[in-house]
């Protein structure tokens, strides 16, 4: 079987995993759905009423399985708070958290990368200590407290970038600026150090001294040797961001009202919209599984030393 | 001399001591000088005295005349409501309430006035009301408005299988009547004084007779009687409403009113109308007061209501079932400070029978006092000497100030020996168990009379009786308060039924909280209201 046919069927496995286990937790107060829909003043008889109509309570299993059939032919059910069909509301709130992840990557790769690069030629310069500790700063700072201090000074302090990004009267680049800061501000750290130590490793390798020693300039020598083996872990480092750009931004996606996949699932937990919860949970097994198989991809691009997939060519010895 | 006592009542007789009150608020800028004016004149106070001491403190610029014309854009989760019968959060409400109406309307100072229904008129014994509507109302389908759809209405509201909280609610009604096409009698198998404050309910929309054979999704069909039509609606985004110029009543100002879904953090909606990216809140709680308070160009305003916090124990699980070990809770409780480190002070102090002061049929009681030697007895004679252990369940479904009025009860009864542990669940989680649990806090919205939570919150057999008491003596006397029509008159009976609900130490209720909005100086001849009801149709932008 080939490689990517393995793969393939791994992604399924745990899509049927985590959606069942998904479907168990939720099974437990499964009266919530419809407190959630009928309110708090219903009587226990109307919300008796109301799950046998709407097939809660027929056995568990049953409605497992009624749900996978649905969810493999395209049929991803109706949000019970939105009341629309999922899949129509999915795609758009995709769309525009994607939008949100690329932005946040455009500034930051080059950033992170770029100033990682810089301390990481200097190990032990002014530039490398104030990049280091700039970046611990950064990365210690959450994004809900980096959200709130960001709109304290550029919203109510300084009057400069609007409150909310709800995109309510059509794309307005200035409400994704304070979004993508506190998205910025929460990895680049990370990846600034990751690039740094690596560079660091690099740029004491015999090869680098023997390139130097022979007279080459040192933005040839970052440029033709170092970086393509000091970006190998950042790279891998950064494709592994990806996932956490489609869920951990829910902080804030909520805070600035953004309206993208971390409020869809915010709302649906917070109001046991159970199809919707599923839906959105494949969603992200799909992006993290995708992408730490392209990230394997990559790294055996980058890394000639890895055979993707292939066992290796020279046997341990008898 | 200060401005209190310089004003008169009309008839002579001393001020209402809510005056003295008002006056600090007008001079601390919480109110302005119409609200001043309006409110003391509906405690008696002679309008011609206030204006006359207001005049001679402050030169007052004329009132301006309002403009029509403008967008304004409202800050509100914008959620489904497919059925206005069957929404069960007020937010959903204020966008139907701009398009559809109701029978009667209740102001933000509790007195209720005619709005479809004219005018109506009880039986003696208040278990026949006969409604006269109003005339030459219209549809926005061109319909003619008539007792056919009211009487839709109200038959769908109370059907065995309908699974709207107004099935609860108006349980009292037996047979609807048409008389003709704009009169009808309701006939209700108890007394209930309350009709007209119920019919103002948020669930109590009146859609078109023919709702339901038109599909029943009210935003894909949005026929109403109301000053707005819904022009725009995507759920969780924004709706949208333009004013009609065919309404039965004065036209309204606005041209358009947006209402913008920014979520559920309030800090969030306040960045955005400090962006100047919207024009009003729907509402800021006691946690962002000092935020609201130094932003520019940003109004707040502050209204009396009566929400309230009941930290209730149910009577028929230990150890609640013995009535010294709750007495012991309520004596050793510290209502005012709760009130004054909890909510700031920015309320009124209640003594645990859940009747406002400022409620038109409140029966006032000699205050409590607190005794924290008398708890201790209790707590012995009841089988404790080492004091007790108790959980207290609460959910912070409107914010934090629930956990810190928990904080303070901690400490006060900690001093009688009672060892009280918090149980703080995520709000979502609480609304399922808020009447299961032994010892819970349950937010209580305001009511316009008194009348209205004793008889939903404490009768034997209601729904929403979550403290599980069960008093004949007490439903005795809330019957007899239902008799009563004038809320003056009333207020004498209801002291008997307050009187079994402080005696039989059913909860902690302890203050009153007054309720907050904010919106930008330019919006003018809005009002907060302490139900979060808001009419927009007498609004406009400067």
């Amino acid at each position: 079987m080939t490689i990517v046919a393995k793969k393939l069927l791994a992604l399924v496995g745990t899509m049927l995993a985590v959606s069942f286990l998904v479907f168990l937790v939720l099974e437990v107060n499964i009266q919530d759905v419809a407190v959630k829909v009928l309110g708090q003043f219903s009587t226990d008889d109307q919300r008796h009423r109301w799950l046998a109509d709407n097939g809660y309570l027929d056995p568990f299993l049953i409605r497992y399985a009624r749900w996978v059939g649905g969810f493999v032919t395209g049929h991803w059910g109706t949000s019970t708070y939105y009341r629309t069909d999922i899949m129509t509301l999915m795609l758009p709130r995709l769309g525009a958290s994607a939008l949100l992840g690329l932005a946040a990557m455009l500034v930051m790769v080059p950033l992170s990368l770029g100033l990682g690069i810089i301390a990481g030629i200097r190990e032990g310069s002014a530039a490398d200590r104030t990049v280091s500790v700039v970046a611990i700063v950064t990365t210690s700072i959450p994004e809900f407290a980096s959200a709130v201090f960001l709109t304290a000074i550029f919203v109510f302090g300084l009057h400069a970038l609007p409150g909310v990004s709800t995109m309510a009267s059509g794309f307005h680049i200035n409400e994704m600026v304070l979004p993508v800061a506190v998205l910025v501000l929460a990895s680049a750290g990370y990846i600034a150090r990751m690039t740094r130590a690596s560079m660091v490793e690099v740029m004491a390798a015999p090869y680098i001294r023997t390139a130097r020693l022979k007279g080459a300039p040192i933005g040839r020598i970052i440029l033709r040797h170092a970086l393509r083996n000091a970006l190998i872990t950042p790279v891998t480092v950064i494709m592994l961001q990806i996932p956490w750009l489609l869920s951990g931004v829910i902080v804030v996606e909520v805070f600035f009202a953004y309206p993208g996949f971390g409020t869809l699932l915010y709302q649906a937990a917070l109001n046991t919209d159970i199809y919707l919860i599923e839906a959105c949970a494949m969603v992200g097994v799909v992006v993290v599984v995708v992408t730490q198989i392209l990230s394997d991809v990559f790294y055996a691009l980058l890394n000639p030393r890895i055979a993707f997939g292939r066992a290796p060519r020279i046997k341990a010895a008898a | 001399m200060p401005m209190a006592e310089r004003l008169r009542n009309n008839d002579g007789s001393a001020l209402h001591p809510a005056v003295r009150d008002l006056s600090a608020r007008l001079r601390s800028g919480a109110i302005d000088r119409r609200d001043f004016i309006r409110t003391v004149a509906w405690l008696g106070v002679s309008v011609a005295s206030a204006e006359a001491v207001l005049g001679s403190a402050h030169a007052q610029p004329a009132e301006p005349v309002p403009q029509r014309g403008g967008k304004l854009r409202f800050v509100c989760v914008v959620q489904q409501m497919n059925d206005p019968a069957l929404i069960n959060w007020i937010e959903a409400s204020n966008l139907l309430r701009n398009a559809l109406e109701f029978l009667t309307y209740t102001d933000a100072d509790n007195v209720t006035h005619p709005y479809l229904a004219e005018s109506w008129k009880p039986s003696d014994d208040l278990k026949t009301w006969t409604f006269k509507l109003r005339q030459g109302v219209r549809w926005s389908n061109g319909d003619d408005f008539t007792t056919e759809d009211v009487a839709f209405n109200i038959k769908r509201w109370t059907a065995p299988d309908s699974l709207s909280p107004n099935r609860t609610a108006f349980a009292a009604i037996k047979a609807f009547e048409t008389v003709d096409d704009h009169t009808f009698v309701l006939h209700l198998d108890r007394p209930l004084c309350a009709l007209p404050e119920m019919l103002y309910a948020f669930t109590c929309a009146i859609v078109h007779r023919r709702f339901e054979a038109e599909g029943g999704d009210w935003p894909k069909n949005p026929v109403g009687t109301g000053p707005f039509q819904l022009i725009d609606y995507k759920i969780a985004q924004v709706a949208k409403f333009r004013r009609r110029p065919d309404y039965w009543g004065d036209t309204a100002y606005l041209d358009e009113i947006h209402y913008v879904d920014l979520g559920s953090e309030i800090a969030t909606h306040i960045a955005a109308l400090a962006a100047g990216q919207v024009d009003v809140l729907y509402r800021v709680t006691i946690a962002e007061l000092e935020l609201v308070k130094r932003l520019n160009d940003v109004k707040l305003y502050e209204e009396q209501s009566a929400q309230t916090l009941v930290l209730r124990m149910q009577q028929d699980q230990k150890p609640f079932d013995d009535i010294r070990i709750r007495k012991a809770i309520v004596l050793a409780a510290d209502n005012a400070q709760m009130l004054k480190l909890a909510y700031r002070g920015m309320g009124e102090v209640s003594d645990n029978f859940h009747v406002a002061p400022f409620q038109p049929d409140y029966g006032p009681l000699p205050p409590l006092k607190r005794d924290i030697a008398e708890a201790k007895r209790l707590l012995v004679e009841a089988g404790y000497p080492d004091g007790i252990d108790i959980t207290l369940e609460l959910g912070n479904t409107q914010g934090r100030w629930e956990q810190d009025t928990a904080q303070v009860l901690q400490q006060n009864v900690a001093e009688a020996g009672i060892r009280l542990n918090l149980n703080v669940r995520p709000a979502t989680e609480y609304w399922p168990v808020w009447d299961k649990v032994p010892f819970g806090i349950t937010y209580w919205a305001h009511r316009p009379l008194g009348i209205q939570m004793l008889d939903l919150c404490y009768r034997s057999g209601s729904s929403w009786n979550e403290a599980h008491f069960y008093n004949p003596d007490f439903d005795a006397a809330v019957d007899k308060a239902q008799a009563i029509l004038d809320p003056k008159d009333r207020s004498l009976a209801m002291v008997a039924a307050e009187k079994i609900l402080q005696d039989n130490a059913v909860m902690v209720q302890p203050f009153w909280a007054n309720n907050f909005t904010a919106a930008a100086t330019n919006v003018m001849g809005h009002r907060g209201n302490p139900s979060h009801f808001y009419r927009m149709d007498r609004v406009w932008l400067a």
